[in-house]
C-alpha cells in the first residue's frame, strides 16, 4: 500500500502553498521507508505483542524526531510537516508512531525548558535516536486529574530523592531516560531520571487491547536519588511546562489516529471493490457508499484540524483549544471509521486481527494523552470561561 | 573515479490499474524511480565510497523525473542531469540520447544502470548504451569489484553463473540482488534540493546518427484473466480435501 | 523475405526457427537458423554458420557484431532472436549497428504493410500492449511461444565474418545441469517462496510436485537472494515466464514481479498463511495455512504422505 497519496499532497499545498512541493517530496521519502522496513511488520508487531524497536530505529535514523525543532540537530520544518509525518507512521504502525510520538513529547520539554547542557547532552540524544525516552506523570489514584499526584521529590543537599508509582507507562522498560513529574516543596518539578538510576524499576508489560506493539508498565522510584542538574526548568513550574507539551503532543496522537483510521478505510476500501455479494460487488450497495463517504469525510475533517492546529502553534499564538479539538476529533473519529471498517468486513472483520487491530489501536487515543472528557474540559473553558 | 548512473522514473506498477475500458489509468497514475533503478544507483554510490571520485545521475522522461532524480541525490549521487524527452521513447532512441549526454557530460570511467525498467522491462539500454558509447558491457551483475583500471562482475545467466572482467571504462547492468538499496534520511533529502541539476532537451543532444524509426505502442489493455479466487481456511486436513476435489473437477488430477 | 534466428539456447533456436519459418514463408523467403563457431547437433531446418578469427560463442557483443556482418550478405528485415539475457545483449548490440527497431517479448508476430507487430506484456504483466516497428526489424521471443521447428537440418551455407577483437574476459563460475526447458515446457508447477524456513524443507515441496507429476520452481529470494535453488528456478518478470495447467504457489507471497512470470498459467493455486497476501488476488483457489502443515495433509490426501 502506499502511504503517501495525493490526499496529502493536496492537504500540504493547501495548508503550506507554494512551500508544499519540497514537504512532499520529504514526506513522499519517508513513506517510502515506512512502506518497506515498517508497514511489513505491522500485524506481527500486533500478533507479538512487542518487536517495534527495530522500526523505531530506523526511523531514528530516518530523522524523524529531528523533524520540529530549529536547532541542535532539528531540522526546521513547521509543526504541520512533522505531524503529517506522523499520520503516516501511524498508517504504517500505530504502536511505532505512538512510542515514537511521546519519545518526542519529552525531547520538546527538554529542548524547551532544559538547560544548554541538557539540551546538548540529552535533546541531542534523543531526536538522534542514541536514547529513548518515557514521560512518566500518570500515576495508579490519579489519570487525568495529574495534580493529586502522590510522587514526591525531596530535595537533600546537591540532589533529589524521589518516591512514588508512575503507570501507563509508554516505552517503559525500553527508555534510557524518564521525563518524571513529581510534587517537590516548590510545587510541582520535572526531572530526567535515568533508566539506570538506582531505586528506579520497571513493572511487568501491561497487557493491553491494542497499539500491542509498544510496551507500557508501571515505573517504580523508591528513593531513587537524582542529581539536582537533572531538574528540568525551574522548580515548581512543571505543570506550566506539561500543560504546553501536551498540547503538542495532542495535535501527534490525534494525526496517528488519522494514520490509523487511513490504513483500516483503504483496506475496508479495497475489499469493498473485490467482495461479492448478492451478484453484487459490495461496493457498488448503497448502504457500503454511504458509508464509504462517511469515513472520508472523518478521515479528511480529521486531518484539516491537526493542521489546523498545527499551523496556529507555528504562529506562536495559544493553540491549546484548537490541540484538544483536533484530538477529540480525530480520535473519536478513528474509532468510528475503524468500528465501520470492521463492519463492512462482516464476520471476517471481526475475526482478522489483521482489520480489528486498527480499531484496537485507535480505541487507546480517545483515553491516554488526554482523555476525550478532560480535552472538552479545556475547550469548554476556552468558550465559556472557568477552570478547565 | 568518474561515475554515472543512468536510472528512469517509472510507472508505479503495483499501484496502476485499468480503467473501465481495460486500458492503464495513467493519467495521475503514482511513479518513482524503477524497483531495480534503486540498486544501480546505491551500487553507484558504493563504488564512490571505496574508491572515490564522483556519481552524476542522469535520467531521460518527461518533467517527473527530477523527483527521481532528486531521490538519487539525496541517497548519495552528487550531480543530477536531467535529459528532458517530452514524448516516450523507445530503447534505442533512449540509449542514443543517454549516450550522448553522458559523452557531454563525462568522460565516465564506469556507467551503471538497472538490467532493465520495473513498467516497460525490455533489458535493452544497456547493452545498446554500451554499443553507442563503444565501450566493453558487462550485463546482468550480481556482484560488482573495481580494482584500480580494471572490474570485475558476477552474472547469474539463466542456467549459469559467469564472471566478466574489462578494463575501464566500462557500462555495467546490475541486477537487485547485487545490494539492498539505502533510504535517504529526512535531512539528505532535504540536503539534495541544493545539490547542482542539469537539464538538457534530446533536441538539443541530436545529430545525423540519430535513430530515424521507432518502436510505436499501439493500444495496450488489461490482461484479463479472471480467477476464480476461492478460497480454502480451516483445519488442514479438511482445506486439503477441498482444494483436491476443486483440482479433480478441474481434470488436473 | 528471409529470416534469421539466434538462440544460444537450442530448443528456444527451434521454437524460433518455427516463427521464422511462418513469417519467411508468406513471402516465399527462408528462415535460416544461425549458429555460431559449428553447427549444434540436432539443429533443424537451414543454417547460417558464422565463422570469425576470435570465437563468437559466449561474447554477445561479437555475435552481435557477426550477425550485423552477415546481414550485408544475407538481405533478412527480420531478425528473431531468443528473449534470454544473452539474447537481449546480442539484440541490443545488432539493434545499434545497424538502426533496427527492437520488439522485445513479443508474442503473435507478423509483418504487416511493412512493419512487424506483435504483443507484448507492460506494467509486470498486467497490461498487454500492441507494438510494432518498420522493417527491418528485431524480435526478442520468449521460450514457448512457439512449437519447435521439426523438420530435418537442412543445408548449411557458411559465411566468414570480421569482428573486432573481445573486449570483455570471460569464465564460467557454476554451470547448471538441469536445463532452463522442464520449467518453461512444465505441465505442473510447484513453486517455493519466502514462506520456507529453511532449504531442506524444499525437499517437502518436491514431494508435491512428485505426486502432482511436476517439477519445482522458486520466487527470486529463494533461487536468487538465498540462493537455495539456482537462477534457473527463478520464475517472475526477471527470471522465466512460466506457462502450465497447474500452479501451485507454496509460501509465495505474490509480489508483482512473481505474479508477472505465472500470468499465463491455467490454474493457480496459492498456499499461505497470510490471508492477506495478494497471491490470493491472483489465484483460482487459495488454502489460508501453515504450509508445514497443509502440505503434508495434501500429500495424504492425495496418498502420497
Amino acid at each position: 500500500m502506499k502511504l503517501f497519496q495525493t490526499e496529502h499532497r493536496r492537504a500540504l499545498r493547501a495548508f503550506y502553498g507554494e512551500g508544499h512541493a519540497a514537504f512532499s517530496t520529504l514526506l513522499e521519502s519517508l513513506a517510502g521507508t515506512l512502506e518497506a522496513e515498517v508497514a511489513p511488520s505491522s500485524a506481527r508487531f500486533d500478533a507479538d505483542s512487542g518487536g517495534i524497536s527495530s522500526a523505531r530505529r530506523r526511523l531514528f535514523e530516518a530523522g524523524l524526531c529531528r523533524m520540529p525543532f530549529d536547532s541542535h540537530g532539528g531540522l526546521s520544518l513547521p509543526f504541520g510537516v512533522y505531524s503529517l509525518a506522523m499520520e503516516l507512521v501511524g498508517a504504517a504502525d500505530a504502536p511505532t508512531a505512538m512510542s515514537l510520538g511521546i519519545h518526542n513529547t519529552v525531547a520538546d520539554g527538554v529542548f524547551r525548558y532544559g538547560s544548554e547542557s541538557q539540551k546538548k547532552e540529552v535533546f541531542e540524544d534523543l531526536v538522534s535516536g542514541k536514547r529513548l525516552a518515557s514521560f512518566s506523570l500518570t500515576e495508579p489514584s490519579s489519570g487525568s486529574d495529574a495534580r493529586a499526584m502522590s510522587t514526591t521529590a525531596t530535595k537533600t543537599g546537591s540532589s533529589y530523592r524521589i518516591t512514588g508509582t508512575k503507570t501507563f507507562i509508554t516505552n517503559a522498560g525500553e527508555a534510557d531516560v524518564y521525563f518524571v513529574v513529581a510534587r517537590s516543596e516548590k510545587g510541582h518539578s520535572a526531572f530526567l531520571v535515568d533508566g539506570s538510576a538506582p531505586g528506579l524499576s520497571v513493572g511487568a508489560d501491561i497487557p493491553k487491547l491494542g497499539m500491542r506493539g509498544s510496551r507500557t508498565a508501571e515505573v517504580r522510584m523508591d528513593g531513587c536519588s537524582v542529581p539536582a542538574e537533572n531538574l528540568v526548568g525551574e522548580d515548581g513550574r512543571a505543570f506550566e511546562y506539561v500543560k504546553s507539551m501536551l498540547s503538542g503532543s495532542r495535535i501527534v496522537m490525534g494525526s496517528i489516529c488519522v494514520g490509523i483510521a487511513l490504513a483500516a478505510y483503504r483496506k475496508a476500501l479495497h475489499y469493498a471493490t473485490e467482495r461479492k455479494l448478492f451478484e453484487k460487488k459490495l461496493s457498488d450497495m448503497q448502504m457500503t457508499r454511504e458509508r464509504v463517504a462517511d469515513m472520508r469525510a472523518g478521515i479528511n475533517s480529521s486531518r484539516s484540524m491537526c493542521l489546523y492546529a498545527s499551523r496556529i502553534k507555528e504562529t506562536g499564538e495559544d493553540y491549546g483549544s484548537e490541540a484538544a479539538q483536533a484530538k477529540i476529533i480525530a480520535t473519536e473519529t478513528a474509532s468510528r471509521v475503524c468500528d465501520q471498517a470492521i463492519q463492512l468486513f462482516g464476520g471476517y472483520g471481526y475475526t482478522n486481527a489483521d482489520v480489528h487491530r486498527h480499531w484496537r489501536d485507535a480505541r487507546l487515543l480517545t483515553i491516554g494523552e488526554g482523555a476525550s472528557e478532560v480535552l472538552r474540559l479545556i475547550v469548554a473553558s476556552m468558550e465559556l470561561g472557568g477552570a478547565a | 573515479m568518474n561515475i554515472a548512473v543512468c536510472v528512469k522514473h517509472a510507472v508505479d506498477e503495483g499501484e496502476l490499474r485499468a480503467d473501465t475500458s481495460g486500458r492503464p489509468q495513467l493519467q495521475g497514475a503514482l511513479s518513482k524511480m524503477g524497483s531495480f533503478d534503486r540498486n544501480a544507483v546505491e551500487e553507484a554510490i558504493r563504488l564512490k565510497e571505496s574508491n572515490g571520485g564522483s556519481v552524476t545521475v542522469v535520467c531521460l522522461g518527461g518533467a517527473d523525473s527530477k523527483k527521481t532524480l532528486k531521490e538519487a541525490l539525496a541517497m548519495g549521487c552528487d550531480k543530477a542531469l536531467a535529459v528532458a524527452s517530452a514524448r516516450a521513447l523507445d530503447a534505442l532512441a533512449t540509449s542514443y540520447y543517454l549516450s550522448r549526454a553522458l559523452k557531454k557530460a563525462g568522460p565516465f570511467d564506469v556507467v551503471l544502470l538497472a538490467e532493465g525498467a520495473s513498467d516497460t522491462y525490455h533489458g535493452l539500454v544497456g547493452p545498446m548504451l554500451a554499443r553507442w558509447l563503444g565501450l566493453p558491457f558487462l550485463g546482468f551483475a550480481r556482484k560488482v569489484e573495481v580494482n584500480g583500471s580494471k572490474v570485475r562482475t558476477e552474472a547469474a545467466l539463466e542456467d549459469r553463473a559467469e564472471s566478466y572482467e574489462t578494463v575501464l571504462p566500462a557500462v555495467i547492468s546490475v541486477v537487485s540482488e547485487v545490494n539492498t538499496p539505502r533510504y535517504p534520511t529526512l535531512l539528505q533529502i532535504m540536503q539534495a534540493a541544493k545539490k547542482p541539476m542539469e537539464e538538457v532537451t534530446v533536441e538539443s543532444l541530436t545529430d545525423e546518427g540519430a535513430p530515424k524509426f521507432g518502436v510505436t505502442v499501439g493500444d495496450v489493455v488489461v490482461q484479463s484473466v479472471d480467477r476464480k479466487k476461492l478460497v480454502f481456511e480451516g483445519p488442514a486436513e479438511e482445506t486439503s480435501r477441498k482444494l483436491i476435489d476443486a483440482l479433480r473437477k478441474e481434470g488436473l488430477l | 523475405m528471409d529470416v534469421l534466428v539466434f538462440s544460444e539456447n537450442p530448443h528456444l533456436a527451434a521454437e524460433l526457427l518455427s516463427a521464422g519459418a511462418g513469417l519467411a514463408a508468406a513471402s516465399g523467403g527462408r528462415a535460416y537458423s544461425v549458429e555460431a563457431d559449428s553447427v549444434r547437433q540436432g539443429t533443424h531446418g537451414n543454417a547460417l554458420l558464422l565463422r570469425s578469427e576470435v570465437p563468437l560463442l559466449g561474447d554477445p557483443a561479437l555475435l552481435a557484431e557477426a550477425i550485423s556482418a552477415a546481414r550485408k550478405t544475407k538481405v533478412a528485415p527480420v531478425v528473431l532472436i531468443g528473449s534470454t539475457k544473452t539474447g537481449r545483449m546480442v539484440a541490443g548490440g545488432l539493434a545499434v549497428l545497424d538502426q533496427l527497431c527492437v520488439l522485445s517479448d513479443v508474442r503473435d508476430l507478423r509483418v504487416d504493410g511493412g512493419r512487424l507487430t506483435g504483443t507484448r506484456g507492460v506494467y509486470a504483466g498486467k497490461f498487454n500492449a500492441l507494438v510494432g516497428g518498420p522493417l527491418p526489424s528485431i524480435a526478442l521471443i520468449p521460450q514457448g511461444s512457439y512449437e519447435p521447428f521439426s523438420e530435418p537440418s537442412g543445408p548449411v551455407e557458411e559465411v566468414r565474418v570480421t569482428t573486432g577483437p573481445p573486449k570483455v574476459s570471460r569464465e564460467e563460475l557454476r554451470s547448471s545441469a538441469k536445463s532452463s526447458l522442464d520449467l518453461r515446457g512444465a505441465k505442473v508447477i510447484v513453486a517455493a517462496g519466502r514462506g520456507l524456513k529453511a532449504k531442506e524443507d524444499l525437499a517437502i515441496v518436491q514431494r508435491l510436485a512428485d505426486a502432482l507429476g511436476g517439477v519445482i520452481g522458486a520466487s527470486r529470494p529463494l533461487s536468487s537472494d538465498l540462493g537455495w535453488l539456482g537462477e534457473e528456478y527463478h520464475i517472475g518478470l526477471t527470471g522465466v515466464y512460466v506457462h502450465p495447467d497447474l500452479y501451485v504457489a507454496v509460501g509465495i507471497s505474490g509480489q508483482i514481479q512473481h505474479v508477472a512470470g505465472i500470468r499465463d498459467s491455467k490454474v493457480i493455486v496459492a498456499i499461505n498463511r497470510d490471508k492477506q497476501a495478494p497471491i490470493f488476488q491472483v489465484s483460482d483457489y487459495g488454502v489460508v495455512g501453515d504450509l508445514y502443515e497443509v502440505v503434508p495433509a495434501l500429500l495424504r490426501a492425495l496418498g502420497r504422505p
